[in-house]
């Protein structure tokens, strides 16, 4: 075996390990952010008894569980299968971390840390992904989610007005990263 | 003293294979036709690579049906994994010689 025929092997393992991983990878990103959104509506929603809370309850799982039958089923017929653990690691070690945010910010009366603890916290979970999948992407989007939070925070806006930007940045991302994935699939078929 | 290149196992170094071992090992599984996809082999050519990997404890290979079809899902076996990751230790300590001025 010549020093070609070395780089050459090395190389093809390489490629046919960068497809393997973008094969896979992609609906995973939607599920995680479903759930961000759903731990930073909850955790910023300040009585356990709102009408508000109730619905991120139960929405929050009910989404991402649905994302996930959705990945699971496309993994299925495109022919290669990731294990789940690692993403359902991020995405429960994520809402845990963000609910006890919200909780301790709201217990020890600091709103920066009620307001804005889960989603510095969402931000740290995409920087997870971001490692565990090689993204550049990701890290973008865990860049600007956090960028866009800190300058929030400086604006010293009241809490409904800040809700509602925290909620916008979330929602936007969540629905520009729905539009690409329909854009790849259609790619795919 | 032997020659760093007997080092390489002579079942993986293949580059077919090589490929196999790497889709797998970024995977739980991969069906036969993914495999054959992205490596752009023939499925008779796939077959053989597939068969050694099997016959060396490398890969396990489970055959059903789903959805009324016939469908081949190919597993990495840890020793495998472990096998992967030697092999492109093994060749990249041949590089660095070659690089340093040792002869591969």
């Amino acid at each position: 075996m010549n020093a070609d025929e070395v780089r050459e092997s090395l190389a093809f393992s390489e490629y046919a390990r960068k497809r393997a991983r973008e094969d896979m990878g992609r609906p995973w990103l939607a599920l995680v952010l479903l759930a961000s959104l759903s731990v930073v509506s909850l955790s910023l929603t300040d009585a356990a008894t709102s009408p508000t809370a109730l619905f991120w309850v139960f929405a929050g799982p009910v989404g991402a569980g649905a994302i996930a039958l959705y990945a699971y089923r496309r993994n299925r017929s495109s022919g290669i299968d990731s294990s789940p653990l690692a993403y359902v690691a991020i995405t429960v070690g994520l809402l845990t971390l963000a609910y006890t945010a919200g909780k301790i910010g709201f217990a020890f009366q600091v709103p920066v840390v009620a307001r804005f603890g889960p989603a510095f916290v969402a931000a740290a979970g995409y920087f997870a992904l971001a490692w565990i999948e090689r993204s550049r992407m990701v890290a973008a989007i865990s860049f600007a989610l956090l960028a866009v939070t800190v300058a929030i925070i400086s604006f010293d806006l009241s809490s409904q007005q800040s809700k509602a930007l925290v909620f916008g940045l979330y929602g936007i991302t969540l629905l520009a990263v729905g539009f690409g994935l329909r854009m790849s699939r259609k790619q795919l078929l | 003293m032997t020659h760093p290149s007997s080092a390489l196992d002579d079942t993986i170094h293949q580059r077919v294979r090589l490929g196999i071992l790497a889709v797998l090992s970024e995977s739980r599984r991969a069906d036969f036709g993914y495999l054959k996809d992205v490596l752009e082999v023939t499925a008779g050519n796939l077959s053989q690579h597939l068969a050694i990997l099997e016959e060396a404890g490398h890969i396990q290979i489970a055959k059903g049906f789903e959805d009324k079809r016939s469908r081949t899902w190919v597993t990495v076996t840890r020793k495998g994994r472990a096998a992967l990751g030697s092999e492109v230790a093994t060749m990249r300590a041949l590089l660095d010689g070659i690089g340093s001025g040792q002869r591969p």
